[in-house]
């Protein structure tokens, strides 16, 4: 008697391989055969078994094959997965679906042989990549084998496969001819097949005598309390659902790179100093941060879809307010070179911090009389107290970084005491408009600063009619300052809201405050001096988009006016000092410069690229880290790239209930007339903790449950440090945790996940 | 050494064994179906259920070709599957059905009322247990039934299968008694062996169409039936019954010897397999355990075999008969995979009473392959072996 076990994963064919081998053994000779599964619930994927016994006479066994005399895998991923070798007869033989060569398998068994059955089967079409159907090519190999008619087993396969019996036919065909290792197998297997000699049973005293009755301690128990864990049913498994923490788009979207979604998560929870730390890791600016930047993390924010972006700028001004004047530890000094910042704003200063924690002795040179760059010398006070800047500057000072003020400094001036230059001097020149009369129109970027730095207020009076040009940031906070002023400004914007540069909700505090804005018009030329001044002004019409994306404005033809104001003041743009390079002509980029100078230069902040505060920031980052690079000698690149970043689509919405967003209370007094205080206030810290609950913790596992609760194999289960975890023992592969996990925490795929 | 390729061109020499028979590979779930349908069976009810279900999809695949003239009803539950078959053997047909485990259980009251209608009818049910949720081959099931009255035959194989059905219709129809042919699950429903399977005319010529007695219902002449029956006629009903089961061992015995003379394979209700004078230990088995049991004796002079292929009626005649010849120290051990809720299994149970005042031999219950656990020859030679060394009255093996 010959008998033949196979292993495979449900789905592949091997079951009724196994029946179309017998009937093609009934075929071949005056044979008895009997073929059968190991019978079980497996569906899909699960690693099954199938037996196939063939004799001579009578077969007097009707129990499962332990000790076969050819075993067959049709699947090679259970070698890893299942004892698929154990019982094996001395003399007997192993046939793989392989395409690895036979020297992976040779401690396995005598004689061993591969056939590529999956290749074969799926260059038939005969089923898919992670199924294919192997058993007709299995059973041509099998035939190979035993050196039997391949012509009588390819009818029997096209008889009796339910579709495409032709190239099921075929792939038993090619895999006969495709069989690798071919020795003594088919001698062996021959003596087996026709033998009629009554095999002994072989079976020592101990086994007999070892009857098995109960242990009674093992069934202290009854069957039902544990019911699951009996049946370890996660080898069905082909795909495999894993939690994977993926990025959150208002984390991926910070231009400093702070880790939002984890910030948020720590201010949910009440860890403010935890969460305050996880932003200065990037940015030494928080309370200015969630004062002025346009909080790209919110405008990315999954949740806008749903309601409302979360209020992030909310908790990070409260986190930044409450930490601002605490003392943070000196890092010693551990490197030798010492590094020279041009620019104490805030890429100047995010730079020279990052290389002072990292054991770098730096020191910034600042023109202003102040630190700070455009947040002391650009924004105005009611945005941005001075208080609050100068705790944050400070908070810089006491990690070590030495900051020298009133100090407009030349690369060549570092050269002799530094070992290495950052450039970072903003872009603090406002740009012309090339008009007639030009000079008489006064720039936006020396008005905020000579008013917040020196109190000039260039003759702006009580009832004096401003006339401002531009749509951007400047623009805004030079309109509202002169409304403090007493005056009456007047926004001239070439183009619509809706191409404004400016961040969206000061615009609306400006117009809220009084500020008037005139949309599509654009200056052709001024006359007059002093206070009384024409413009001439074209009105405007978008055209095709422009190199930013935004339409183009173009002249109307014709439709020239004329405007009356007391002053003019020009907010269109700023450009860099080129003080700093000699006046030598430079294209400043981020990052080490390409000068000929006796010290490497690198450049960073709003000369370099980028134009808010926080992307200031992101880019002093950068530079730092190119820096030690560089000193180190470590790899660095400026590439950014991130993957796998959560989008709406990744969201399962329906699991969030519709909450509304907290927003600050924005102060309107009725009189504005040098009235300088902060027009926004912050949150309570309740609030805080309220709005973070409106969080999503897209791509990061919050323990919401759903998993769990979906998980049909009970395979999921919260281990001691209180986290969702999956059995894989018991994990089918069903994947419904990962349709079902709101935030987009698991992935699928078709890798086996390793015990933790 | 014989060569395959040399064999394939030598003739078969089975292809005479059988005249008039065609030689198949097929699971036991379809000799099943494959024999309902030689017996011309005319009314199917039928509710799908593991390891079952093949038999009652491969009717309706067959009545749906056309190769089955037969009324095929897709029922809502067990229940009302025997509910039918008891309504459409009223009316003279001869019905088919199959079943298994908790759809047995489920239908257990229209049992009684079935074998207490005196409706003639065959079912196939294959063995499954009950609580804690199973699948696989028991025979708990259907034993569990043997006081509903049903006849049950148990076979090992796919070919007894298909020719007990054959006969049960005979000895159902003339005695007027339901009848159960009980497959193991998997270990027969769904193994692919080889089967002879008789040419339709050769099994017309066997089994006569069902007769008509006169009392069926009849939609032209309208009658009711199903009454209640009063305390001075109720025995009578009982008293008929018992005479009927008097006679299914005799019966069995007679139909099985004509089958032999028609298809060339004799049965009985009872085997015995190597016992003579040698014999110190008989294995006593129903369904496929006996086939393994068959090969492990042969390397044991001194054990031999009893087959119980009727089991109830239990055929108490046959038993005695087939060890007459052994003397009252030989030790008969009851091979039971099925636990009936009491301290002997089902095969014990039954043999004490047979021997009841009739023979004195110790009778030993082993209790093995309960939930489908693979009995394989192993487990036989450790039974043997407990046997001869250590007796015990009960031994629960392979529990560990």
């Amino acid at each position: 008697m010959l008998e033949i076990r196979g292993h495979a994963r449900g789905g592949q064919g091997m079951v009724t391989a196994f029946e179309i081998l017998a009937k093609i053994f009934s075929k071949l000779g005056d044979y008895h055969v009997q073929s059968f599964p190991a019978f079980g619930v497996e569906r899909t994927g699960a690693p099954i078994q199938a037996f196939l016994r063939v004799a001579k006479g009578e077969i007097y066994n009707r129990s499962n094959v332990y000790n076969p005399h050819l075993i067959v895998v049709f699947d090679e991923s259970l070698l890893e997965q299942v004892p698929v070798f154990d019982g094996l007869r001395e003399s007997g033989s192993v046939l793989l679906n392989t395409e690895r060569s036979l020297e992976n398998f040779k401690d396995k068994a005598e004689s061993v042989f591969t056939v590529p059955a999956t290749k074969i089967s799926l260059e038939k079409g005969l089923g898919s990549k992670s199924l294919p159907i192997v058993n007709a090519a299995m059973i041509g190999a099998i035939i190979k084998l035993i050196d039997a008619d391949i012509d009588i087993a390819k009818a029997v396969v096209a008889a009796n496969v339910p579709v495409k019996p032709e190239a099921n036919a075929e792939a038993s065909e090619i895999a006969y001819n495709s069989i690798i290792g071919l020795g003594e197998s088919e001698l062996k297997l021959h003596e087996f097949l026709n033998t009629t000699k009554i095999e002994e049973n072989p079976v020592d005293e101990d086994f007999l005598k070892s009857v098995g009755e109960p242990e009674i301690d093992k069934f202290s128990e009854p069957y039902w309390s544990q019911p699951m864990s009996l049946n370890k049913t996660g080898n069905w498994r082909v795909l495999t659902p894993e939690y994977t923490t993926k990025l959150a788009p208002c984390s991926s979207n910070c231009p400093a790179g702070t880790d939002v979604r984890e910030f948020i998560k720590l201010s949910g929870e009440g860890k403010f100093e935890d969460a305050v730390e996880i932003i200065y890791k990037h940015n030494p600016f928080p309370a200015v941060c969630g004062r002025v930047c346009p909080h790209f993390c919110e405008q990315a924010c999954n949740r806008n879809e749903l309601d409302d972006g979360v209020n992030i700028g909310a908790v990070e001004r409260f986190l930044g307010d409450r930490f601002r004047n605490t003392l943070p530890e000196k890092t010693p000094i551990r490197y030798e070179e010492k590094i020279g910042v041009i620019g104490g704003g805030p890429a100047g200063l995010t730079a020279a911090l990052q290389l002072r924690r990292r054991g770098y002795d730096v020191t910034v040179f600042e023109a202003a009389p102040q630190a700070g760059g455009m947040m002391r010398t650009g924004i105005p006070k009611f945005r941005l107290p001075d208080v609050v800047l100068d705790e944050e500057i400070e908070r810089i000072r006491r990690e070590g970084v030495k900051i020298v003020t009133d100090k407009k400094m030349k690369i060549s001036d570092l050269e002799d005491e530094f070992a290495a230059a950052i450039v970072a001097v903003g872009s603090h020149i406002g740009s012309k408009m090339h008009v007639e009369n030009e000079d008489q129109i006064i720039d936006g970027i020396d008005f905020l600063y000579d008013f917040k730095l020196k109190g000039d207020k260039y003759g702006i009076e009580k009832g004096d009619e401003i006339a401002i040009i531009g749509g951007g940031n400047t623009a805004i906070d030079v309109a509202r300052t002169a409304l403090r002023l007493g005056a009456v400004p007047t926004i001239y914007y070439r183009r619509t809201s809706n191409e404004m540069p400016a961040i969206a909700h000061e615009v609306d505090e400006a117009i809220a405050e009084g500020v008037k804005i005139e949309f599509l018009t654009a200056p052709v030329g001024v006359t007059g001096s002093d206070k009384n001044f024409t413009v001439t002004m074209t009105k405007m019409e978008l055209g095709e988009p422009d190199e930013s994306g935004r339409r183009r404005p173009m002249p109307v033809q014709g439709s020239e006016y004329e405007i009356k104001a007391n002053k003019v003041i020009a907010a269109i743009g700023q450009r860099f000092d080129e003080f700093v390079f000699d006046g030598n002509k430079v294209e400043p980029a981020q990052g080490k410069m390409n000068l000929d100078s006796k010290i490497p230069v690198f450049c960073a902040g709003d000369m370099a690229w980028g134009g808010t505060v926080t992307e200031a920031i992101g880019s002093g980052n950068k530079v730092s880290d190119e820096v030690h690079a560089y000193f180190r000698s470590l790899p660095y690149s400026h590439e950014e790239n991130h993957p796998n970043v959560v989008m709406p689509v990744d969201i399962n919405f329906t699991y969030y209930m519709p909450t509304p967003r907290i927003n600050n209370i924005v102060k309107y007094d009725i009189d504005l007339y040098d009235n300088f205080d902060e027009v926004v206030e912050g949150l309570k810290e309740e609030e805080i903790v309220k709005e973070t609950s409106r969080c999503m913790h897209c791509g990061e596992c919050f323990s919401c449950g759903n998993c769990y609760n979906y998980c049909p194999d009970a395979a999921i289960h919260i281990d001691d440090g209180g986290r969702l975890r999956i059995d894989y023992d018991y994990c089918k592969g069903c994947g419904i945790c990962v349709q079902e996990c709101p935030c987009s925490a698991m992935t699928f795929n078709l890798k086996e996940v390793v015990y933790e | 050494m014989n060569n395959i390729k040399e064999i394939t061109k030598e003739v078969k020499e089975t292809a005479d064994r059988f005249p008039r028979h065609e030689e198949r590979i097929l699971k036991g779930n379809y000799a099943a179906s494959e024999a309902a349908k030689l017996c011309r069976v005319g009314f199917i009810p039928a509710y799908p259920i593991t390891p079952q279900t093949t038999i009652v999809e491969d009717l309706s695949d067959k009545v749906g070709k056309g190769e089955l003239d037969a009324e095929y009803v897709n029922m809502d539950s067990e229940h009302s599957v025997f509910a039918a078959a008891m309504g459409a053997a009223l009316t003279g047909e001869r019905v088919f059905t199959a079943t298994a485990g908790q759809g047995l259980f489920y239908a257990h009251e229209v049992l009684h009322a079935i074998a207490h209608y005196r409706l003639p009818m065959v079912v196939c049910n294959v063995g499954r247990p009950s609580i804690p949720w199973n699948i696989w081959s028991d025979q708990t099931d259907s034993l569990a039934q043997r006081d509903t009255g049903w006849v049950q035959f148990y076979g090992e194989s796919s070919q007894e299968v298909l020719d007990s059905v054959i006969q049960a219709y005979i000895i159902a129809e003339r005695l007027e008694l339901p009848v159960f042919v009980v497959l193991d699950a998997f270990y027969q429903s769904h193994t692919s062996e080889n089967v002879w399977v008789p040419e339709q005319s050769l099994v017309d010529e066997f089994l006569p169409p069902k007769d008509r007695r006169n009392y069926e219902i009849d939609v032209e002449h309208p009658k009711a039936v199903g009454g209640l029956v009063q305390p001075e006629h109720y025995g009578k009903f009982n008293f008929k019954y018992w005479e009927a089961l008097q006679k299914v061992e005799d019966l069995t015995n007679e139909i099985g010897k004509e089958f032999g003379e028609h298809f060339g394979r004799e049965y009985q209700a009872v085997e015995a397999v190597n016992i003579g004078p040698e014999t110190k230990t008989v294995l006593v088995t129903i369904s496929s355990i006996t086939t393994t049991a068959r090969g492990v004796i042969r390397n044991h002079s001194d054990v031999g075999l009893l087959k119980l292929r009727l089991f109830h009626p239990f055929p108490k005649k046959s038993v005695l008969k087939a060890v007459e010849s052994l003397s009252d120290d030989v030790a008969f051990v009851a091979v039971e995979r099925n636990f009936m809720g009491d301290k002997s299994g089902a095969i014990k149970q039954e043999l004490e009473r047979a021997f009841y005042g009739e023979r004195t031999n110790p009778i030993y219950d082993v209790y093995t392959g309960h939930g489908g656990k693979d009995v394989p020859p192993r487990t036989i030679e450790k039974i043997i072996y407990r046997i001869k060394n250590n007796p015990k009255e009960f031994t629960w093996i392979d529990i560990e």
